[in-house]
Protein backbone atom coordinates (compact mmCIF):
# COMPACT_ATOMS: atom_id res chain seq x y z
CA UNK A 1 0.00 0.00 0.00
CA UNK A 2 2.63 2.68 0.88
CA UNK A 3 3.96 1.62 -2.63
CA UNK A 4 0.91 2.86 -4.18
CA UNK A 5 1.07 6.24 -1.66
CA UNK A 6 4.30 7.20 -2.92
CA UNK A 7 4.06 6.69 -6.03
CA UNK A 8 5.95 9.51 -7.92
CA UNK A 9 3.64 11.51 -10.31
CA UNK A 10 6.25 14.16 -11.13
CA UNK A 11 6.89 12.28 -14.52
CA UNK A 12 3.36 12.91 -15.93
CA UNK A 13 4.07 16.55 -15.33
CA UNK A 14 5.77 17.83 -18.98
CA UNK A 15 7.95 20.74 -19.21
CA UNK A 16 6.34 23.90 -21.66
CA UNK A 17 8.50 22.77 -24.37
CA UNK A 18 7.21 18.80 -24.25
CA UNK A 19 3.83 20.17 -23.98
CA UNK A 20 4.35 22.17 -27.03
CA UNK A 21 5.91 19.41 -28.62
CA UNK A 22 2.74 17.20 -28.00
CA UNK A 23 -0.06 20.00 -29.13
CA UNK A 24 1.49 19.92 -32.40
CA UNK A 25 1.69 16.64 -32.75
CA UNK A 26 -2.17 16.34 -32.02
CA UNK A 27 -2.56 18.68 -33.97
CA UNK A 28 -0.68 16.30 -36.73
CA UNK A 29 -2.82 13.83 -35.79
CA UNK A 30 -5.97 15.42 -36.30
CA UNK A 31 -4.50 16.92 -39.84
CA UNK A 32 -4.00 13.82 -41.06
CA UNK A 33 -7.66 12.45 -39.89
CA UNK A 34 -9.45 14.87 -41.40
CA UNK A 35 -11.84 15.05 -43.87
CA UNK A 36 -10.05 17.89 -45.80
CA UNK A 37 -7.01 15.80 -46.20
CA UNK A 38 -8.83 13.18 -47.76
CA UNK A 39 -10.13 15.50 -50.21
CA UNK A 40 -7.01 16.84 -51.03
CA UNK A 41 -5.29 13.77 -51.86
CA UNK A 42 -8.33 12.61 -54.05
CA UNK A 43 -8.33 15.62 -55.66
CA UNK A 44 -4.53 15.45 -56.51
CA UNK A 45 -5.47 11.74 -57.76
CA UNK A 46 -8.10 12.37 -59.78
CA UNK A 47 -5.69 14.95 -61.86
CA UNK A 48 -2.98 12.59 -62.42
CA UNK A 49 -4.18 9.08 -62.27
CA UNK A 50 -4.80 8.40 -65.88
CA UNK A 51 -0.51 9.19 -66.00
CA UNK A 52 -0.06 5.20 -63.71
CA UNK A 53 -0.18 2.29 -65.46
CA UNK A 54 0.32 -1.00 -63.34
CA UNK A 55 3.42 -1.95 -65.01
CA UNK A 56 6.99 -2.59 -62.98
CA UNK A 57 8.89 -0.40 -64.74
CA UNK A 58 7.97 3.86 -63.50
CA UNK A 59 7.57 5.92 -66.31
CA UNK A 60 9.93 9.28 -65.60
CA UNK A 61 6.68 11.19 -65.69
CA UNK A 62 5.50 9.67 -62.13
CA UNK A 63 8.60 11.26 -60.43
CA UNK A 64 7.59 15.11 -60.86
CA UNK A 65 4.08 14.40 -59.78
CA UNK A 66 5.92 12.53 -56.94
CA UNK A 67 7.68 16.00 -56.08
CA UNK A 68 4.82 17.82 -56.44
CA UNK A 69 2.58 15.45 -54.46
CA UNK A 70 5.00 15.97 -51.60
CA UNK A 71 5.00 19.78 -51.33
CA UNK A 72 1.60 19.61 -51.58
CA UNK A 73 1.38 17.25 -48.43
CA UNK A 74 3.94 19.44 -46.75
CA UNK A 75 2.21 23.00 -47.66
CA UNK A 76 -1.02 21.85 -46.56
CA UNK A 77 0.03 20.25 -43.00
CA UNK A 78 2.08 23.63 -42.55
CA UNK A 79 -0.56 25.70 -43.17
CA UNK A 80 -3.32 23.74 -41.35
CA UNK A 81 -0.97 23.83 -38.61
CA UNK A 82 -0.29 27.54 -38.36
CA UNK A 83 -4.03 28.08 -38.89
CA UNK A 84 -4.57 25.94 -35.73
CA UNK A 85 -1.56 27.28 -33.70
CA UNK A 86 -1.13 30.60 -34.55
CA UNK A 87 2.15 30.93 -32.84
CA UNK A 88 3.19 28.01 -34.89
CA UNK A 89 6.85 28.16 -36.01
CA UNK A 90 8.25 25.41 -38.25
CA UNK A 91 11.57 25.74 -37.84
CA UNK A 92 11.64 25.26 -34.08
CA UNK A 93 9.20 22.51 -34.57
CA UNK A 94 11.59 20.66 -36.42
CA UNK A 95 14.58 21.41 -34.27
CA UNK A 96 12.37 19.63 -31.17
CA UNK A 97 11.83 16.36 -33.52
CA UNK A 98 15.44 16.02 -33.08
CA UNK A 99 15.61 16.29 -29.69
CA UNK A 100 12.56 13.87 -29.20
CA UNK A 101 13.84 11.46 -31.11
CA UNK A 102 13.27 8.67 -29.68
CA UNK A 103 9.25 9.77 -29.50
CA UNK A 104 9.02 10.25 -33.23
CA UNK A 105 8.74 6.61 -33.58
CA UNK A 106 4.78 6.71 -33.38
CA UNK A 107 2.02 6.19 -35.83
CA UNK A 108 1.62 9.67 -36.95
CA UNK A 109 5.44 10.03 -37.89
CA UNK A 110 5.09 6.37 -40.21
CA UNK A 111 1.94 8.02 -41.73
CA UNK A 112 3.75 11.17 -42.34
CA UNK A 113 7.15 8.70 -43.73
CA UNK A 114 4.53 7.49 -46.08
CA UNK A 115 4.45 10.69 -48.16
CA UNK A 116 7.86 10.67 -49.03
CA UNK A 117 7.97 6.41 -50.04
CA UNK A 118 7.65 6.23 -53.59
CA UNK A 119 6.39 3.10 -53.48
CA UNK A 120 3.43 3.94 -51.36
CA UNK A 121 2.69 6.72 -53.61
CA UNK A 122 2.90 4.61 -56.48
CA UNK A 123 0.43 1.95 -54.91
CA UNK A 124 -1.89 4.74 -53.34
CA UNK A 125 -2.47 5.77 -57.05
CA UNK A 126 -3.20 2.23 -58.64
CA UNK A 127 -5.49 1.42 -56.28
CA UNK A 128 -7.39 4.73 -56.70
CA UNK A 129 -7.20 3.82 -60.38
CA UNK A 130 -8.46 0.32 -59.85
CA UNK A 131 -11.05 1.51 -57.64
CA UNK A 132 -12.61 4.14 -61.05
CA UNK A 133 -11.83 1.59 -63.43
CA UNK A 134 -14.44 -0.47 -61.31
CA UNK A 135 -11.62 -3.31 -60.57
CA UNK A 136 -11.43 -2.31 -56.98
CA UNK A 137 -12.35 -5.15 -54.35
CA UNK A 138 -16.12 -4.96 -53.79
CA UNK A 139 -16.34 -6.18 -50.40
CA UNK A 140 -20.32 -5.33 -50.26
CA UNK A 141 -20.31 -9.01 -52.12
CA UNK A 142 -18.95 -10.65 -48.96
CA UNK A 143 -21.39 -8.79 -46.79
CA UNK A 144 -24.28 -11.02 -45.51
CA UNK A 145 -27.21 -9.08 -43.80
CA UNK A 146 -28.76 -11.62 -41.17
CA UNK A 147 -31.94 -10.57 -39.21
CA UNK A 148 -31.21 -10.29 -35.69
CA UNK A 149 -34.28 -12.68 -34.22
CA UNK A 150 -34.67 -15.55 -36.46
CA UNK A 151 -38.24 -15.49 -38.38
CA UNK A 152 -39.89 -18.13 -36.23
CA UNK A 153 -39.87 -15.49 -33.14
CA UNK A 154 -40.78 -12.53 -35.46
CA UNK A 155 -43.44 -13.97 -36.80
CA UNK A 156 -47.20 -12.84 -35.33
CA UNK B 1 8.65 22.89 -46.19
CA UNK B 2 11.33 20.34 -45.42
CA UNK B 3 9.40 18.73 -42.55
CA UNK B 4 9.18 15.50 -44.62
CA UNK B 5 12.78 15.52 -45.59
CA UNK B 6 13.67 16.17 -42.15
CA UNK B 7 11.40 13.59 -40.45
CA UNK B 8 13.04 11.06 -43.49
CA UNK B 9 16.65 11.41 -42.33
CA UNK B 10 15.68 11.60 -38.97
CA UNK B 11 14.25 7.72 -39.46
CA UNK B 12 16.64 6.77 -41.46
CA UNK B 13 19.54 5.42 -39.38
CA UNK B 14 18.24 1.86 -39.25
CA UNK B 15 20.99 1.33 -41.69
CA UNK B 16 18.72 2.60 -44.83
CA UNK B 17 20.74 3.20 -47.79
CA UNK B 18 19.72 4.50 -51.44
CA UNK B 19 21.62 3.41 -54.28
CA UNK B 20 21.97 5.25 -57.85
CA UNK B 21 22.19 2.97 -61.04
CA UNK B 22 23.51 4.75 -63.98
CA UNK B 23 25.39 4.21 -67.33
CA UNK B 24 25.03 4.31 -71.02
CA UNK B 25 21.98 2.32 -72.41
CA UNK B 26 22.74 -1.72 -72.79
CA UNK B 27 25.18 -1.61 -70.07
CA UNK B 28 23.38 -3.89 -68.12
CA UNK B 29 21.64 -1.86 -65.04
CA UNK B 30 18.19 -3.47 -65.09
CA UNK B 31 20.16 -6.80 -65.25
CA UNK B 32 22.21 -6.19 -62.87
CA UNK B 33 19.23 -5.22 -60.53
CA UNK B 34 17.10 -8.17 -61.25
CA UNK B 35 19.99 -10.74 -60.82
CA UNK B 36 20.72 -9.13 -57.43
CA UNK B 37 17.11 -9.34 -56.35
CA UNK B 38 17.26 -12.88 -57.64
CA UNK B 39 14.90 -12.10 -60.53
CA UNK B 40 14.49 -14.04 -63.57
CA UNK B 41 16.74 -11.65 -66.58
CA UNK B 42 15.58 -13.25 -69.87
CA UNK B 43 13.14 -10.83 -70.58
CA UNK B 44 14.65 -7.50 -69.79
CA UNK B 45 13.55 -5.24 -72.35
CA UNK B 46 15.35 -1.43 -73.06
CA UNK B 47 14.36 0.79 -69.74
CA UNK B 48 12.28 3.93 -70.59
CA UNK B 49 11.64 4.95 -67.14
CA UNK B 50 13.00 3.48 -64.10
CA UNK B 51 13.22 0.94 -61.55
CA UNK B 52 13.11 0.76 -58.02
CA UNK B 53 13.81 -2.57 -56.23
CA UNK B 54 14.15 -2.30 -52.25
CA UNK B 55 16.39 -5.50 -50.78
CA UNK B 56 18.00 -6.11 -47.70
CA UNK B 57 21.72 -7.21 -47.62
CA UNK B 58 23.95 -7.93 -44.41
CA UNK B 59 21.62 -5.72 -42.25
CA UNK B 60 21.15 -2.84 -44.69
CA UNK B 61 17.62 -2.24 -46.39
CA UNK B 62 18.89 -0.77 -50.09
CA UNK B 63 16.80 1.18 -52.03
CA UNK B 64 18.88 1.02 -55.94
CA UNK B 65 17.21 2.80 -58.39
CA UNK B 66 17.79 2.13 -61.91
CA UNK B 67 17.27 4.60 -64.60
CA UNK B 68 17.22 4.16 -68.40
CA UNK B 69 20.39 5.00 -70.03
CA UNK B 70 19.41 6.10 -73.72
CA UNK B 71 20.55 9.72 -74.46
CA UNK B 72 17.34 11.26 -74.65
CA UNK B 73 16.29 9.85 -71.03
CA UNK B 74 19.98 11.63 -69.38
CA UNK B 75 18.87 14.96 -68.67
CA UNK B 76 16.34 12.75 -66.53
CA UNK B 77 18.96 11.57 -64.07
CA UNK B 78 19.39 14.48 -62.45
CA UNK B 79 15.67 14.01 -60.63
CA UNK B 80 17.24 11.28 -58.78
CA UNK B 81 20.36 12.69 -57.43
CA UNK B 82 18.79 13.70 -54.26
CA UNK B 83 20.09 11.75 -50.88
CA UNK B 84 22.36 9.46 -53.09
CA UNK B 85 24.69 7.10 -51.08
CA UNK B 86 26.08 5.00 -53.78
CA UNK B 87 26.40 6.08 -57.12
CA UNK B 88 26.81 2.77 -58.96
CA UNK B 89 28.36 3.54 -62.87
CA UNK B 90 27.78 0.46 -65.08
CA UNK B 91 29.70 -0.36 -68.27
CA UNK B 92 29.56 -2.52 -71.33
CA UNK B 93 33.22 -3.86 -71.20
CA UNK B 94 32.54 -4.74 -74.84
CA UNK B 95 31.08 -1.57 -76.31
CA UNK B 96 34.46 -0.17 -77.48
CA UNK B 97 32.76 2.43 -79.68
CA UNK B 98 30.94 4.16 -76.78
CA UNK B 99 34.11 4.04 -74.07
CA UNK B 100 34.46 7.78 -75.06
CA UNK B 101 30.85 8.69 -74.30
CA UNK B 102 30.67 6.62 -71.44
CA UNK B 103 33.69 8.31 -69.92
CA UNK B 104 32.41 12.00 -70.66
CA UNK B 105 28.86 10.87 -68.92
CA UNK B 106 30.34 9.70 -65.70
CA UNK B 107 32.93 12.61 -65.74
CA UNK B 108 29.90 14.88 -65.85
CA UNK B 109 28.06 13.30 -63.07
CA UNK B 110 31.46 13.61 -60.65
CA UNK B 111 30.63 17.27 -60.74
CA UNK B 112 27.44 17.31 -59.54
CA UNK B 113 26.80 19.17 -56.01
CA UNK B 114 24.06 16.79 -55.23
CA UNK B 115 25.88 13.42 -55.68
CA UNK B 116 29.30 14.88 -54.15
CA UNK B 117 28.79 12.84 -50.98
CA UNK B 118 28.50 9.18 -52.95
CA UNK B 119 30.80 6.94 -52.98
CA UNK B 120 31.47 5.34 -56.71
CA UNK B 121 31.57 1.89 -57.54
CA UNK B 122 32.24 1.24 -61.44
CA UNK B 123 31.07 -2.02 -62.73
CA UNK B 124 32.88 -3.15 -65.44
CA UNK B 125 30.10 -5.84 -66.71
CA UNK B 126 30.04 -7.71 -69.51
CA UNK B 127 33.09 -9.67 -68.36
CA UNK B 128 31.47 -12.62 -69.54
CA UNK B 129 31.47 -11.57 -73.34
CA UNK B 130 34.40 -12.96 -75.44
CA UNK B 131 35.49 -8.95 -76.27
CA UNK B 132 35.15 -7.25 -73.19
CA UNK B 133 38.01 -4.65 -72.03
CA UNK B 134 39.66 -5.83 -68.46
CA UNK B 135 38.78 -4.01 -65.77
CA UNK B 136 41.93 -2.06 -66.15
CA UNK B 137 41.58 -0.89 -69.40
CA UNK B 138 38.33 0.59 -68.22
CA UNK B 139 40.05 2.09 -65.33
CA UNK B 140 42.19 3.81 -67.88
CA UNK B 141 39.42 4.71 -70.20
CA UNK B 142 36.95 6.72 -67.39
CA UNK B 143 40.49 8.05 -65.94
CA UNK B 144 39.63 6.60 -62.62
CA UNK B 145 42.73 7.32 -61.05
CA UNK B 146 41.95 11.06 -61.41
CA UNK B 147 39.13 11.52 -59.51
CA UNK B 148 39.65 13.37 -56.32
CA UNK B 149 36.49 14.16 -55.20
CA UNK B 150 34.70 10.38 -54.49
CA UNK B 151 35.80 7.27 -53.01
CA UNK B 152 35.31 4.96 -55.63
CA UNK B 153 36.30 1.14 -56.89
CA UNK B 154 36.45 -1.01 -60.17
CA UNK B 155 34.98 -3.96 -60.33
CA UNK B 156 34.88 -6.45 -63.11
CA UNK B 157 31.46 -8.40 -63.42
CA UNK B 158 28.83 -10.39 -65.25
CA UNK B 159 25.22 -9.58 -64.64
CA UNK B 160 24.30 -12.78 -66.52
CA UNK B 161 26.44 -15.00 -64.61
CA UNK B 162 26.46 -13.23 -61.25
CA UNK B 163 29.86 -13.15 -61.26
CA UNK B 164 31.63 -10.47 -58.56
CA UNK B 165 28.05 -8.26 -58.27
CA UNK B 166 28.52 -9.20 -54.65
CA UNK B 167 31.92 -8.10 -54.39
CA UNK B 168 31.27 -5.04 -55.59
CA UNK B 169 27.97 -4.25 -53.42
CA UNK B 170 29.52 -5.00 -49.91
CA UNK B 171 32.41 -3.07 -51.12
CA UNK B 172 30.23 0.10 -51.88
CA UNK B 173 27.98 -0.77 -48.50
CA UNK B 174 31.77 -0.72 -46.59
CA UNK B 175 32.81 2.23 -48.16
CA UNK B 176 29.48 4.13 -47.26
CA UNK B 177 28.75 2.45 -43.92
CA UNK B 178 32.29 3.92 -42.34
CA UNK B 179 31.09 7.09 -44.00
CA UNK B 180 27.57 7.65 -42.53
CA UNK B 181 26.99 5.36 -40.10
CA UNK B 182 30.05 5.48 -37.99
CA UNK B 183 29.53 9.41 -37.79
CA UNK B 184 26.31 8.87 -35.42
Amino acid sequence: MDDLEEENFSLSVSSPKDAEFDCVVGHLEDIIMDEEFQVLQRNFMEKYYKEFEDTEENKLSYTPIFNEYICLVEKYIEDQLLERIPAFNMSAFISSLQSHQQEIAGDIFDILLTFTDFLAFKEMFLDYKAEKEGRGIDLSAGLVVTPLFSSSLSST
Amino acid sequence: MVLLTILKKLKQKEREVRLLMLGLDNAGKTTILKKFNGEDINTISPTLGFNIKTLEHRGFKLNMWDVGGQKSLRSYWRNYFESTDGLIWVVDSADRARLQDCAQELAGLLLEERLAGATLLVFANKQDLPGALSKEDICEALELANIKTHHWCIQGCSAVTGENLLLGIDWLLDDISSRIFTAD
